[in-house]
């Protein structure tokens, strides 16, 4: 008996990776339908200060993700946009990522598409990308045409139905902050702290215990985290997508991590009174 | 965009996504030549970007309505490239200085403010609601005063870890050690998501539309393993018969 | 020489440091005024900043190359890949859409970087699973709550997880939602604050320690 776990314990790893990926393909192959039974605090709190917000209020949606990490954050991108669209809000689409750009234009596609009655220059624009966050973030606290004369394909940006009444901050109802990098945290340093503008956010899985604080301190108004927040908003917006689809898929490696990490224990107990 | 230029992206994306998995497998010369060819993508995507996003709009066509002004950081900027000749390196200083001074002036007052002030002003403020909420939130008001206490004491390294002290620090390392496995937790399933958004890639790319791109390719990668191994066994038996 | 080399670089650091510092606590216009200047030179610095990279790898692998060095022609992959974008950014302005259609650089974005980029991070999940299996191992009371605490977010993050903690653990009246949600803004959220303090501390200190010139390391050799 301990030879034979001494063997599975020294198994070749190639195994578990073959297992892992059968564990992933057959529920993308065989979906399933299982729905989240809890919504966790960051996020309602997140939902509940969109909800509270009056309509047409102007939204920086600022998408700072690459290819890396964007399955996990393009959901939570969608599902945030998606709500505040429904609420009739503003929203101006930004990037300080070299890597988004490339994203955003789909995004900016795909949200044109889900809402067609939505005007782009009247309740959406999409802004140049900026190298510099914190010339960027300083800048529209005085004046956002200093920075943005012109929207992503060189339309004068001042005169947009979208930017009426809109200069700097003090015209704004809310940053949105998408993004697994440390542009996260400068958002909460240089804009809501410094300028008491309100910012609520997304970010990986990985780094959202690491901006718990900030939510209850209320220097985060909300905080998605991976996908799991992303499948979490779909649910309170009602409008299941990506994120549902993901984590259902989801569920089958997490089972497998699960198992192996009690099996693997198990057997090591048992080993010793061997 | 043409069907065919899609279609032809889906074979690249396969061929590309699985030369990379295939080191899982093995080491072998088509991850390495994928591995390669991403860095020089993603060199020349960021060169591009920086090239037609930033430098063309803040440099050129300044420069172009006569604001002579851009010159000065740009020279600043040009002086960085004095890192790759080691007798003038020093003069990337005066650059590295100028962006080192802005930054930490920025950083010291957002730090104190944000990162010190406030979340000790998190630890403590619900202490002045605590006549107002129920059990679970006044336990969790003293558990959050208490943990940060705790934790705060073990990274404090001026006071020798004995006694009392040591007894504060042990409860701050299991406060910690709460939070790794939570973080460990939640770094699976981010670890998941992004290889599911690969999978979902090939599984799409693997329908007739892209005329099953994903299955003929791995398909093909298992032939050349197969063939690997054989001809590295061939081999090896060649080199050991000469031996002997 | 060493004023040059050494003095003026630390002289710049020590005023613009100290300006900078004096800009968060002086609200006038001229505080906003130097404020925009310096970022909007920082930008114009950073677009040169990508050249230093640039060039570095580009000799690197070029070296590699003229050598005939062990590997040279996967350094040629390097070359190909930074053309197959960079022309096709030439030709398209750097634009990846155009009315709405695909640029050939929004096709080497989409179709290029954008899988390689993906599939290097997504790596890690299956050296994740091998973690799990051989490494974590509980062979103390610390590397016990670990072990608790991650297993309880591996189950809670999932509805099959939850599901199944309800089934065996539910009728306790412990729900893994709450208990989930008081691990990640209760305990979670006491580590990370002690954490931060500690950092911003010694974030401080060590800006502080440029700013007046006692930490030089940044200078590199002869400082």
């Amino acid at each position: 008996m301990k030879q034979f776990l001494d063997k599975l314990f020294k198994i070749d790893r190639r195994w578990l990776f073959l297992l892992l990926t059968v564990v992933i393909i057959l529920p993308i192959a065989f979906p399933t339908n299982m729905k989240m039974k809890s919504i966790s605090s960051s996020t309602q709190t997140a939902y509940d200060f969109v909800e509270a917000m009056p309509e047409r209020s102007f939204v920086l949606l600022s998408l700072d993700f690459d290819p890396g990490t964007r399955p996990e954050l393009y959901p939570q991108a969608l599902a945030i946009c998606r709500h505040l669209l429904k609420k009739n809000m503003r929203v101006a689409m930004m990037t300080f990522n070299a890597g988004a750009p490339g994203i955003i234009t789909e995004f900016k596609d795909q949200i044109a598409a889900a809402f067609p009655d939505k005007k782009y220059g009247t309740d959406f624009v999409v802004l140049p990308y900026r190298a510099v966050f914190l010339a960027t973030v300083t800048q529209l606290a005085t004046d956002i045409y200093a920075q943005y004369p012109e929207d992503a394909d060189g339309t004068a940006l001042r005169g947009m139905p979208i930017m009426e009444g809109v200069r700097n901050y003090k015209d704004m109802g809310l940053a949105v902050e998408i993004s697994g990098t440390t542009l996260f945290p400068s958002w909460i340093y240089y804009v809501g702290d410094k300028y008491h503008l309100p910012v609520l956010g997304g970010t990986t899985a990985i780094t959202q215990l690491s901006y718990s604080p900030y939510v209850q301190t209320g220097q985060l108004k909300g905080l998605l985290g991976g996908m799991r927040g992303a499948a979490e908003y779909e649910a309170l917006i009602n409008e299941p997508g990506i994120a549902t689809k993901s984590l259902n898929v989801l569920n089958f490696p997490h089972m497998l991590a699960f198992i192996i990490a009690l099996l693997s224990n198990i057997a090591l107990i048992v080993m010793k009174f061997i | 965009m043409s069907e065919s230029m899609l279609i032809l992206g889906a074979w690249v994306t396969g061929l590309l996504t699985l030369g990379i998995f295939s080191f899982l497998y093995k080491d072998n010369p088509i991850f390495k030549a994928t591995e390669n060819l991403y860095v020089g993508v993603g060199m020349g995507y960021y060169v591009s970007l920086y090239f037609f996003q930033v430098w063309m709009p803040l440099v050129y066509e300044p420069l172009k309505q006569g604001h002579y002004i851009v010159i000065i950081p740009s020279v600043m900027g040009l002086l960085l490239l004095s890192q790759l000749i080691p007798k003038l390196s020093w003069l990337s200083r005066y650059t590295l200085t100028f962006t080192i001074g802005y930054s930490c002036g920025l950083a010291i007052p957002m730090t104190i403010n944000t990162d010190f002030i406030t979340q000790i002003w998190g630890t403590v403020q619900p202490f002045s609601l605590i006549s107002k909420v129920g059990p679970m939130a006044i336990f969790n008001t003293f558990f959050i005063l208490i943990a940060v206490i705790c934790v705060l004491t073990y990274f404090f390294f001026s006071v020798e870890s004995k006694g009392a002290v040591k007894k504060v620090s042990n409860i701050g390392i299991y406060i910690l050690m709460a939070y790794f496995g939570a973080a460990f937790g939640n770094t699976v399933m981010a670890r998941f998501s992004l290889l599911y958004g690969r999978f979902n890639t090939l599984y799409k790319y693997g329908g007739e539309h892209y005329l099953y791109s994903t299955p003929v390719l791995v398909l093909l990668f298992v032939i050349y393993f197969i063939v690997k191994h054989y001809m590295d066994k061939r081999t090896l038996s060649v080199q050991s018969a000469q031996q002997n | 020489m060493k004023f040059i080399k050494t003095y003026i670089p630390l002289t710049i650091v020590v005023v613009i440091g100290t300006l900078t510092l004096a800009t968060y606590f002086i609200p006038h216009r001229v505080s906003l005024l130097y404020l925009d200047g310096m970022n909007s030179w920082l930008s114009i610095i950073y677009s040169y900043a990508i050249l230093v990279g640039f060039i570095s790898l580009f000799l690197s692998h070029g070296k590699k190359i003229v050598r005939q060095s062990q590997g040279w022609g996967y350094s040629l992959f390097m070359f190909l890949g930074f053309f197959l974008v960079f022309v096709p950014a030439c030709l398209s302005s750097g634009k990846q859409s155009v009315g709405g259609i695909m640029t050939s650089y929004g096709w080497t974005y989409q179709y290029l970087f954008q899988p390689l980029s993906s599939t290097m991070f997504s790596v890690l999940a299956f050296y994740i699973i091998s973690t799990i299996y051989r490494s974590f191992r509980v062979k103390s009371a610390q590397a016990f709550v670990l072990f608790l605490c991650a297993l309880i977010l591996i189950l809670g993050n999932v509805p099959m997880g939850q599901l199944l903690w309800e089934d065996i653990i539910g009728w306790t009246g412990l729900h893994i939602a709450n208990l989930t949600d008081w691990l990640m803004s209760v305990v979670s959220v006491s580590a990370k604050r002690g954490i931060m303090i500690g950092l911003a501390v010694g974030g401080v200190v060590t800006c502080l320690k440029m700013i007046f010139t006692i930490e030089r390391s940044y200078l590199g050799r002869d400082s």
